[in-house]
């Protein structure tokens, strides 16, 4: 995160911010899980959870690793592609969660009042997660940005209430959908 | 039979019902055995009346040409407001008063003059009915009268009396729409051109589509008090103005348009009515989806709980337009007297 607050500052204005889900396959040996995750924190993505299946092992021998990945779009996708040519085998792309994507525009002092702050306290909200935040900066200082929330099935109410929480206290306006 | 009309407000609207009674008293004549005639037509100072019926015609050209109905030819006249309502023999009072969401009147006042001379009553005017529907609607029922009002409400969309009586076997559960033109010209000019608000609203105005003082319209007043309307008349809630959570579009930048516009979404000014809920507010809506119409167009999604969803689409506002619904009302009653 704060690498693409950083980029703001540098003027570059759209920052999105993006989770990706990962299994990848390694060889249960000493060190295989180490050579998955090293790549990763080069490339500008944030690890979020490992989880080592060892007791998924299958008859080759390999055993599955559940990742999350945070971070922009594009560096995801050079996480991907470094994996491919290291030659770990990706079993699957954003996986088959039962997930949905709600959307929401938020117009405001966004960055003023603490980006972080509003994206941590749904992400905070369990089985919610700020999947993307797509923000636009504009020169009279009130900027918009799209949010894109993950959420697990049954969350939609806890998460549109945090919202419009954190909206009427940052006097933000929130569009949301219909 | 002969059907004795008052007319007040001589406006967009008012014009617009003397055009449309020019037009078809023929054929409401042959159809429904019923003599259209105005026999007073008032605007803010004055009136034209006459016992044997005025021309349609006539009104409008007095009006465009010398400012007053009071230079109307011989029948020309300095009574005005209520009073208009002692000076002549009538049936119905068709009324289309400046809509006032402050006080509800001239148009709460005369409403109920007329129910009290057992007159029955069509109106467009919003005000009234966003501050005091019950009492108007129990007056009209103790008076035994009829009470039309399907024009405030997205003018020629037909809604009200689409869910009333089309739709009498159904449950209405909610309904979400756009219930305001104008905020939906300017939405969508902002989307198609990528511009910002002021310079939409500008243009708007100079093309007569926004008003010289755009608060009721940009600031969501104007549909709040439509979903105040909705809500008593087809989801049976006593609701009332102050009850009804209003967020205006005079915030929305470009920018906000242009993400949602990269995510597939439109921005709207959407009205939502359910038993718990009266919002006005701009709601993302999916492109290509029954909410994607654009213009001045108005748009309602009607929940039923037999027919599932019924989406009604037409021009909210507009002289001839809305007198359509206003006429489309007069011959329900009509039709009722047979
Ligand atoms: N325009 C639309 O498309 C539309 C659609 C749906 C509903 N409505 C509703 O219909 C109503 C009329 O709209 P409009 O566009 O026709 O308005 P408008 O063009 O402003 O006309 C209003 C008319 O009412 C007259 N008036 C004002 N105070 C009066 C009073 N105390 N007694 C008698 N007449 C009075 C005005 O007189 P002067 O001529 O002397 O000023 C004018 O003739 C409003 O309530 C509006 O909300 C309008």
């Amino acid at each position: 995160m704060e690498i693409l607050l950083l980029k703001r500052l540098l003027g570059l204005n759209k920052v999105i911010i993006v989770r990706m889900n990962l299994l990848v396959e390694v060889k249960d040996a000493p060190g295989q899980l180490v050579a998955v995750l090293e790549p990763i924190r080069g490339l500008g993505a944030n690890i979020v959870t490992v989880i080592h299946k060892r007791e998924a092992k299958n008859e080759q021998g390999n055993v599955p690793v559940q990742l999350t990945l945070e971070g922009e779009k594009e560096n995801l996708s050079n996480v991907v592609n470094k994996f491919k040519d290291l030659g770990f085998s990706i079993l699957e792309i954003n996986g088959t969660l039962d997930t949905e994507i709600i959307s929401a525009i938020l117009i405001g002092h966004l960055v003023d009042e603490n980006l972080q702050d509003t994206i941590d306290r749904l992400n905070e909200l369990e089985g919610v997660f700020v999947n993307e935040f797509n923000i636009q900066l504009s020169e009279d200082n009130k900027s918009a940005a799209l949010i894109n929330i993950e959420l697990n099935a049954g969350k939609e109410e806890l998460a549109l209430g945090k919202l419009a929480e954190i909206c009427s206290e940052k006097d933000f306006l929130m569009i949301n959908n219909v | 039979m002969e059907c004795k009309i008052i007319l007040m407000g001589f406006g967009s609207v008012g014009q617009g019902i003397a055009n449309v009674i020019a037009m078809k008293k023929d054929i409401i004549k042959d159809n429904y055995d019923a003599e259209l005639k105005l026999v007073a037509v008032a605007d803010s100072s004055s009136s034209a009346i006459c016992q044997e019926g005025l021309d349609e015609q006539l009104l409008i050209d007095t009006k465009k040409n010398k400012g007053k109905l009071s230079n109307y030819p011989e029948y020309g006249s300095d009574i005005s407001g209520i009073d208009v309502l002692d000076a002549v023999e009538y049936d119905c009072l068709i009324e289309c008063t400046p809509t006032n969401k402050e006080t509800g009147e001239p148009a709460y006042s005369l409403t109920m003059k007329a129910f009290e001379a057992r007159k029955d009553v069509v109106t467009s005017n919003k005000g009234h009915l966003a501050l005091r529907f019950k009492d108007v609607i129990d007056a009209a029922e103790k008076n035994n009268v009829q009470f039309r009002y399907e024009a405030t409400v997205g003018g020629a969309m037909p809604i009200i009396n689409c869910a009333k009586d089309t739709l009498s076997s159904c449950k209405i559960e909610s309904i979400t729409g756009i219930l305001n033109g104008t905020t939906n010209y300017i939405l969508s000019r902002m989307t198609a051109e990528g511009s910002s608000y002021e310079d939409i609203l500008k243009e708007s105005q100079e093309l007569g589509i926004a008003e010289t003082d755009p608060t009721a319209d940009v600031e969501g007043e104007d549909a709040a008090c439509k979903t105040v309307i909705l809500a008593n008349s087809l989801l049976g809630v006593d609701a009332t103005y102050t009850d009804v959570e209003v967020i205006g579009i005079s915030n929305i930048t470009s920018e906000a348009i242009e993400l949602a516009k990269d995510a597939g979404y439109l921005i709207k000014l959407i009205g939502e009515v359910t038993p718990t809920t009266l919002k006005v507010s701009p709601r993302l809506v999916k492109k290509g989806s029954a909410y994607d119409v654009s213009g001045t167009l108005n748009m309602a999604t009607i929940k039923t709980d037999l027919a599932d969803e019924i989406t009604v689409v037409g021009k909210g506002a507009g002289s001839i337009e809305t007198a359509s619904a206003m006429i489309t009302d007069l011959i329900s009653i009509l039709k009722l007297k047979k």
